[in-house]
Formats: C-alpha cells, sequence, structure tokens
C-alpha cells in the first residue's frame, strides 16, 4: 500500500507523457501511398510557408469543424483528405464533410433536418450552388455584426464552399485530365485560358521560389505553367508533381512514392529549410499538443473530484502529478508554437486563450505546492481545461498562426505588453475559481474548517494582488507603446478600457478589503465578479467591433459570453448565500 | 462651527468610502464610454464622458440637457484629490514607502491625463507622393478660410473657425477691410440643386445662389464628416460684396476682389500652419506574400525648416513616428491607390507624465513586495526559533 501510495502518482505522470508522445508519432501509409510525407511538403498560404498538412488540417476544419472523418466505415485523415480533394475530385465530392446546423439554410437547399443529416457532400450542394452565391452574396456587404442569422450563415457556407472549390482547383482544374496533360499541351490555344483560371483559384503556392527569383516568389502550379507556356523556363517542380498526380489517379503507390521523393529533392536544392521547418510544424499539427492536454487536465481534476471521496492520501498527488504532465504538454505546445511562429506567444485571441489558460495552471502548481490541499489542482486544472476548450473553439477558422498586421508587428511589445497583460487575465480568472470553490465547498462540507477557509482566502488575495500587478503593469506598457508608436499614452481605445476595468476592479477589492467593508465571503463574491469583467474585457471588445483590437468574433461568441456572465453570477449568489441555507435544522450546525 | 465641518469634509474626501464609491463611477464611465464609442466614435465618446464634468443628456421633453452621470473629469478630479489625503495619512515610514511611491505614481498619471484632456490636440496632414504640405488640419473642426491670392508667389491666409461662424455675429477680420456677417450657419447640412419653384437662396454671388442647403443632424462618429455650411456676407468699406455660400461640400473656387486685391473664399477643415514642410517623397504599402494582409505602411518624407536651415529625409513607419517640434507625426492611413499618405499628429506637452507615474508605481510595488516579504519570511524564521 505504501509503494502504491509511492509509485502511482509517478506511474500516472509517466503515462499521461507516454500518451502524449505516441500521438504525435507519424501514422502508417494509406493504402500504400505516403501521405504523412505529402504533407510535409512546404507550401506558401496566408504570407507564410507551412506544410501542406496544415492547410489540409485547417480547411478541413473550416469545413468540417474537425481535423478528420469517418467515411464508408474508413477514418479518413486530413492529408488523405485533401490528396483526393485535389487530386480525384470524384472521390472527394461524394464525402460528406459540410455541416449545415442552421434550418433556413437546410430549408434552401431543399434537406429536412434530421438527426444524421447534418452532413452533405460537395455533390449534395452542387445543385444549390447559384442559390447559395446569390444569397450569400447579398449578404456580404452588410458588416458581420448587423447580419441576421440566417445571413451569417449562408456567408459562412458560401465561404466554406469557396474554399472547397478553390482547394479543387488549386493543382489541376478540376474534371481536366491533370497536370501531365497540361504539361503536354503547352501552347495549345486554350492552356492560357485553363492557366489563368487555375492562377486565380489557387488557394496556396506550392513551387518554391526558382533559382534567381525573390525569396517569396512562391509560385502556383498556374504560375508555372504560365511561365512555361510563355516560355521562361519549365519548373523543375512541374514534372514531380504531374507525376504524383498521374500515379495518384492510377492508385500506383510505388510510383506516388517516387515522385514525392523527387519532390522533396527539388525543394531541397531550391529553399534549404523549407522542409525541416514544415516537418517540425507537422509534428506539432499531429501532436495536437492543446487536445492532449486538455484531456490531462480533465483527468486530474475527476481523479481529484474522487479523492475527497476516496483514498485522499493515493489520490490528491496522483491527481497533482497528473496536472504536472498536463502541464508539460501544454508548455511544450506554447513552446513550440513560438518558435515555429518565430513570435512571443500571445498574438491573437487563440493563442490568448492558450496563455491565459497555461499561465493560470503554473500558477496553480505552485499554490498547491504551497498549501497541498488539493484546491491548487482542482482550479488549475479545471482553468487549463476550460481555457484550452474556448481557445478549440476560436481556432476553428482557419490558420491560427496568422500573420501580423502591420500596426501590431512588433515583437518587443507584443512580449511585454501583450504578455503581463494576458496573465493579468489569468490571475484575475485563477482567483475567481479559487472563490468558486470556496463557495460550493461552503454549501457541500457539512464540517466547518476554519483553517481551509482562510488557506483559501489568502490564496484569492494573493492571486489578486498579483493580478492587480500584472494588470497594471501591462495597460500602462500597453499605454508607453501607444506613446511610441502613435504619440497619445491613452486613447480610451475599448479594450484598454477593458484593461482598466480589471485594475480598477482589483484595485477595488484591496481598498475594500483593507478598508474593513468586505470580510472573507464578500472577497470570494468580489473575486468571482471579476471572472465576469475580465470576460468582458477579454472578449466583450471583440462584439462591439470598434477600436484597434478588434479582430473578429461570431455572434455564437455573444450567447457564449452571456452565458459565462449568467454562471458567474449564480456562483456569486450561491457564494453569498449563507451556508447550508437550503437545510435549515437549527440543530444540524455542527 | 466652520472648522469641523472643512474637518468633515477634508475626512469624507480622504475617506475609503469615497475611494470605492469613485473607482466604481469610473468603472461605470468606463464601460458606459466603451459602449457608447459604437454610435458615437471614439472622440464622441472620450468627450462626453471622460473629459466632462458632468454627463449631459438630451430628453425631447425637455429643451436643455439634464445632468445624469458624474463625468470622467470631476471623478477624476476627485479621485486626485482622494489620492492626495490618502497618500498624506500613510504613515511616513520605511515600512509604508513602497504604498507611498506608488500612490504618488498614481496622481501623477492622473496629471498626465488630465493635461491630456485639456491641452492634447490631435490633427492630420494628408500628403500625397511629390506634394509638400505646411499645415495640419483638424479631424472634425471646421474654419472659414479668406485667402488673399493677390500675389501669385505668396497667399495671405485669414480664416475664422466655425464656433465664431456659430455665434452669428459680424466679425471684421483683422489685418483686412473685409468684415464677414453670418446669415446662417449649418453645423452640418445637405446640399441639393435649387429646382424651379423651391425657395430661393440666401446666396446672391457665387455658385450658392443655384444650390439649396437643409440642416442635418451634427455626426460624430470616426469615419463620418459634417458637410458645414454657411451663408456668409462679405462687406469691405461699406460697400457690399453680395452673399455667398461656403461649404465643405463645394469643391470650386469662389472669390471677389476689392480695391485690386482678391480674396478666395472657402469652408475647409480648420489648418495650423507649420514653420517648417513636409514632402512626401515614397509612400509603401507591403503586404505578406499571396495575401492582403499589411506587412508594413511607410512614408519617406523631406523635411525642410528653414528656421533651422534644416532638410533631411525622414522614414515615418509602423510603431515608428517622427517627434519633430513638439508633435508627433505617426503613419495613420493611406488612399488613392497608395500615392495619398495620412499622418496623425498628436501634440501632447504633458507626454513625459505617464512613464515618469509608470517608473514611480513599479518601483512602488517592488518595494512594498520586497517589504513584505522579508516581513513575511522574518515571520517564518521566528515561528521556527519559537
Amino acid at each position: 500500500m505504501k509503494s502504491l501510495t509511492k509509485y502511482l502518482p509517478w506511474g500516472a505522470f509517466a503515462l499521461a507523457l507516454l500518451i502524449a508522445l505516441v500521438v504525435a508519432l507519424p501514422g502508417g501509409k494509406v493504402r500504400g501511398f505516403d501521405v504523412n510525407t505529402f504533407g510535409t511538403l512546404p507550401i506558401l498560404e496566408g504570407g507564410r510557408v507551412k506544410p501542406l498538412d496544415s492547410v489540409a488540417r485547417n480547411s478541413l476544419l473550416v469545413i468540417h469543424s474537425r481535423q478528420g472523418f469517418r467515411h464508408e466505415g474508413r477514418a479518413i485523415g486530413p492529408d488523405e483528405w485533401i490528396l483526393d480533394v485535389m487530386f480525384r475530385p470524384q472521390v472527394a465530392d461524394q464525402q460528406p464533410i459540410f455541416v449545415i446546423d442552421d434550418l433556413e439554410v437546410l430549408g434552401l437547399i431543399g434537406a429536412k433536418q434530421t438527426k444524421n443529416r447534418n452532413y452533405f457532400s460537395f455533390a449534395d450542394l452542387s445543385s444549390h450552388l447559384e442559390e447559395i452565391q446569390k444569397q450569400a452574396m447579398t449578404a456580404q456587404p452588410i458588416p458581420p455584426q448587423k447580419r441576421t442569422r440566417f445571413q451569417g450563415a449562408i456567408v459562412n457556407l458560401f465561404d466554406r464552399v469557396y474554399l472547397y472549390y478553390k482547394l479543387r482547383n488549386t493543382l489541376q482544374l478540376a474534371g481536366s485530365p491533370g497536370i501531365a496533360w497540361e504539361l503536354q499541351s503547352l501552347g495549345t490555344p486554350e492552356a492560357a485560358l485553363r492557366h489563368q483560371d487555375l492562377t486565380s483559384l489557387a488557394h496556396f503556392r506550392i513551387l518554391p521560389p526558382p533559382a534567381g527569383a525573390g525569396p517569396d516568389a512562391w509560385m502556383s502550379i498556374g504560375e508555372g505553367l504560365t511561365a512555361a507556356n510563355s516560355g521562361s523556363g519549365l519548373h523543375p517542380g512541374l514534372v514531380p508533381m504531374a507525376k504524383l498526380n498521374l500515379a495518384y489517379v492510377a492508385n500506383d503507390a510505388t510510383a506516388f512514392n517516387q515522385a514525392l521523393t523527387e519532390m522533396k529533392g527539388v525543394v531541397t536544392t531550391l529553399k534549404p529549410g523549407a522542409l525541416s521547418h514544415a516537418a517540425n510544424e507537422i509534428t506539432f499539427n499531429r501532436a495536437q499538443p492543446f487536445f492532449v492536454g486538455l484531456t490531462i487536465y480533465f483527468i486530474a481534476f475527476l481523479v481529484l473530484c474522487v479523492s475527497w471521496i476516496y483514498k485522499p492520501e493515493l489520490l490528491r498527488p496522483t491527481a497533482y502529478s497528473l496536472l504536472f504532465a498536463g502541464a508539460i504538454v501544454h508548455t511544450l505546445g506554447l513552446a513550440a508554437r513560438i518558435i515555429l511562429m518565430g513570435r512571443p506567444p500571445v498574438t491573437n485571441l487563440y493563442s490568448s486563450a492558450i496563455f491565459v489558460g497555461w499561465a493560470a495552471v503554473i500558477l496553480g502548481l505552485i499554490i498547491e505546492r504551497m498549501y497541498r490541499k488539493g484546491f491548487g489542482t482542482v482550479v488549475a486544472s479545471m482553468a487549463g481545461f476550460a481555457s484550452l476548450i474556448v481557445a478549440q473553439n476560436l481556432g476553428t477558422d482557419g490558420d491560427t498562426m496568422g500573420m501580423m498586421v502591420a500596426v501590431l508587428d512588433s515583437n518587443f511589445w507584443l512580449a511585454t505588453h501583450v504578455v503581463t497583460i494576458t496573465i493579468g487575465y489569468s490571475g484575475t480568472f485563477l482567483a475567481g475559481a479559487i472563490a468558486i470553490a470556496y463557495a460550493l465547498r461552503k454549501h457541500i462540507v457539512v464540517k466547518t474548517d476554519v483553517e481551509t477557509d482562510k488557506a483559501l482566502v489568502d490564496m484569492a488575495y494573493g492571486i489578486i494582488c498579483f493580478a492587480l500587478f500584472f494588470s497594471f503593469v501591462g495597460t500602462v506598457l500597453g499605454g508607453i507603446w501607444a506613446d511610441q508608436s502613435w504619440g497619445r499614452f491613452w486613447g480610451w481605445d475599448p479594450k484598454e478600457n477593458g484593461a482598466l476595468l480589471i485594475v480598477l476592479w482589483n484595485a477595488i477589492i484591496l481598498h475594500a478589503r483593507m478598508a474593513g467593508y468586505v470580510r472573507d465571503r464578500g472577497i470570494m463574491v468580489m473575486a468571482i465578479f471579476g471572472n465576469i469583467i475580465t470576460a468582458a474585457s477579454w472578449f466583450g471588445v471583440n462584439l462591439l467591433g470598434v477600436g484597434l483590437h478588434a479582430y473578429g468574433f461570431t455572434d455564437s461568441g455573444f450567447v457564449w459570453l452571456m452565458g459565462f456572465w449568467l454562471t458567474q453570477l449564480i456562483f456569486m449568489g450561491i457564494c453569498y448565500a449563507p451556508p447550508r441555507f437550503w437545510a435549515p435544522r437549527p440543530g444540524a450546525k455542527a | 462651527m466652520i472648522k469641523p465641518l472643512a474637518l468633515r469634509t477634508w475626512s469624507f474626501l480622504k475617506s475609503f468610502q469615497l475611494t470605492i464609491v469613485l473607482l466604481a463611477l469610473l468603472m461605470a464611465l468606463v464601460v458606459l464610454c466603451t459602449l457608447a464609442q459604437v454610435e458615437m466614435g471614439t472622440q464622441g465618446a472620450v468627450n462626453a464622458y471622460m473629459r466632462s464634468f458632468l454627463v449631459w443628456k438630451h430628453f425631447a421633453s425637455v429643451p436643455f440637457g439634464v445632468p445624469v452621470f458624474p463625468g470622467g473629469a470631476l471623478v477624476g478630479l476627485l479621485l486626485t484629490i482622494n489620492l492626495i489625503g490618502k497618500t498624506l495619512d500613510i504613515k511616513l515610514s520605511w515600512g509604508r514607502s513602497g504604498m507611498w511611491l506608488v500612490h504618488a505614481g498614481l496622481v501623477i498619471l492622473f496629471a498626465g491625463e488630465f493635461v491630456a484632456g485639456m491641452m492634447q490636440v490631435d490633427t492630420q496632414m494628408s500628403i500625397e507622393v511629390g506634394q509638400t504640405v505646411n499645415y495640419v488640419q483638424a479631424y472634425k473642426n471646421m474654419e472659414l478660410a479668406v485667402i488673399d491670392v493677390t500675389d501669385p508667389k505668396w497667399d495671405e491666409v485669414y480664416s475664422v473657425p466655425d464656433t465664431l461662424l456659430a455665434k452669428g455675429d459680424p466679425i471684421a477680420i483683422p489685418g483686412t477691410p473685409i468684415t464677414v456677417k453670418v446669415k446662417k450657419y449649418f453645423p452640418n447640412a445637405e446640399l441639393t440643386t435649387l429646382v424651379p419653384g423651391a425657395e430661393p437662396s440666401l446666396a446672391t454671388a457665387g455658385v450658392g445662389t443655384g444650390v439649396s442647403v437643409v440642416g442635418i443632424p451634427v455626426v460624430s462618429a470616426d469615419n463620418e464628416m459634417n458637410q458645414t455650411s454657411a451663408f456668409v456676407e462679405f462687406t469691405a468699406g461699406g460697400r457690399s460684396y453680395g452673399t455667398w455660400l461656403a461649404s465643405v461640400a463645394l469643391g470650386a473656387p469662389q472669390s471677389f476682389t476689392h480695391e485690386g486685391r482678391t480674396y478666395a473664399i472657402s469652408m475647409r477643415l480648420r489648418r495650423q500652419y507649420l514653420p517648417y514642410a513636409f514632402t512626401l517623397k515614397q509612400f509603401r504599402h507591403d503586404v505578406y506574400p499571396g495575401t492582403q494582409i499589411a506587412k508594413n505602411f511607410s512614408s519617406l518624407v523631406q523635411v525642410v525648416n528653414p528656421s533651422r536651415q534644416e532638410s533631411r529625409e525622414v522614414l515615418i513607419y509602423m510603431n515608428q513616428p517622427l517627434r519633430y517640434e513638439g508633435k508627433t507625426f505617426y503613419q495613420a492611413s493611406f488612399g488613392k491607390n497608395d500615392t495619398l499618405s495620412i499622418l496623425s499628429v498628436v501634440e501632447n506637452p504633458g507626454w513625459l507624465l505617464p512613464y515618469v507615474s509608470c517608473v514611480l508605481v513599479s518601483i512602488g510595488l517592488l518595494v512594498h513586495f520586497a517589504i513584505v516579504l522579508r516581513r513575511s519570511l522574518k515571520r517564518r524564521q521566528d515561528q521556527k526559533e519559537g
């Protein structure tokens, strides 16, 4: 028994990390085709070079809301899917990947909403394309915040269909015999027109910059063919691509893998380093550290909950070591993003969610080391889990490593202002989470335990001080950035205001405590309200759609925000209610 | 009698209750100001909520505005007094030195925002490639410019600000024999071609005779502009040169001649002429390859300042403004197919205060944390020993 107490935490820790490692390993060949290697081919899209696998995953995520799907009893991964879309559209068109939930849109395409029938293939939609486009074009000029539900949904569907359509016509015009045929028919009358279509529809550029061209001069297949057509030389990547195309259509895996090696050779010659960078990114893609992390956090949370009723001295350390394992995976993911992007951790809303969760978990780990009552673990695992869930939902609109617009393009300020502000968010949320734990505990635990209550209040108070420090410093650094860049310290920009609200609220809590207006319970109620303010500051601004920091959010975000606020108000009520208020048995008080 | 009252007021002004109430009010104001920005634009909302002593609301049933909420200036002022009072109350001891520094820093931060609110001037400069500009102009405020264009080499500019036009009194323009009589002033208006049979225009000269002007509500959103217009009569030497329509919406130049001197008139964004000039040599708008995402904007500007015998090139780009003669020029916008660069110009004499404050508060917090840490370590040690 004693050895179990010693080894179980270590065992759980090692197992969690092992699972994370296994997830990161590449999968086997599909029907003999080396699709994994195909996914590592670097391409230029959205302003940066990335592996084809990233395009496949992000596109499938946008279109299907997931990075893979099952079709005809088989799991289809992103790389195989994109190969079919680009080279065998007749196969891909039959796969039901378009999710449609909006009833009015379903009505438009003439399908009744049934439980299984929310997924449509491109072939299903093809007879309605004109209508979808017509409706979307009417809705497009309306600013996103002012669109009706239907307008929003139809624009969304159109964007997804258009993305699919572009992918379908990036390497070859869908329905044409392919790249080899294009190479043979260079110089024929219609060829130039087809090349133009290919160029304008291309979603990404797969041909690395030819020798002598600028470092950003990647070319799409259409551009490569146009160049060849006009006699300015055949891009060395075109022939291997044609072979890949032929081999895949002919279902000849050996030839496909051979052509792939050839294409890799071309990339290595023209753009040394691109392949290894892409390979790193693909490992990150496959590892899905944030998904693995949130799973581990959830298990840690469950284990800790069980520990309250069953074998606490065994399960509490186990939960802690699981939390630690989750934190390691989370940290590695965060570090990988920093290295891949060459940017500080927070660059957009998605990465801010990841970072808020990370900082909360680290703080929670520290608290647990100090107090060892399991509360650090419970709030940290919950905060980590919740923020990574938020991140997963924010990351569904495509590449999460997009380029920074000019005004935000400053690594120094991203590393100082943005990071400190985000740590301030983490602290305020963590204090709120501790307060919620305090509130629930007060009603659930029968025996009053003054010491534990005191410890919780101490933790919350300490973290509020911490959060005040970081949000204040972060806000002032934001002001200095603004002064350095635009000559004004404070412009009352909504996001600045949001950060100011957090500072003010934390200052109110501290002063109210100092003046003795609130005691333990009051501080905890106020700390929960801090969650409302932080959520407003973090996401509310994006719903307003004004100011420098407004970078897009949908109305479903508004519903979620409202829901979150409501739960926090309920928690405030629970926290404020006297303990055991629903059991008015005068004698029951211990 | 008076002394206890004063004492009571002072102890109220420096009480914790007031601190908390004021901080809560400030939070409410910040929320209201942020929400109002959607409708009123950033500048409009800030002026209404933050840079005023009271927030006024106009009800349909009451002809005048009613104060409904304390404004940012009032709350800020009270908070500053409260802060000073509280800071003075903090015992002058080494143990409290951190808190002293923090609160002194906050006083300076508030002072900085007051200075910015009172004295900061926001203007802009738009230059086309190859053009030379020696003035900055306001974002919203207008002026009636009367320009003596007689000398082809030299323009003499006289201008009447819109605030003066709004009063409606006759204005004698100093340095000229001209007097302007404002017949009718529209802060914002809609101009249409006068249709036959409609009420005739107030104008008796210039293009205004064929134009019908209807006043419309003033706009304040960031991307909207008022079409400020006025019917003005020019008299000089006892003679009237007719009533003219001057409007931002009118592009065609109008002028009249008095005693051999020709005066052009126009309504335009209020200008401030500078003793130096900028020439835009090149404007760049870089995007990330294969996208429309802006990577960088930059303006290559030749700064010519005769008083300093200075002529040099400056590159103004994102996050890298030019600070020159008390003004900060930063790359704000562009237009006309990337041939027009718009620089925002800010003049804030108190720009240094937030830096001072920031340093004080940071040092203060560090000192305080160090003191608290030392204390708690000592306590732990005592516990161990005891």
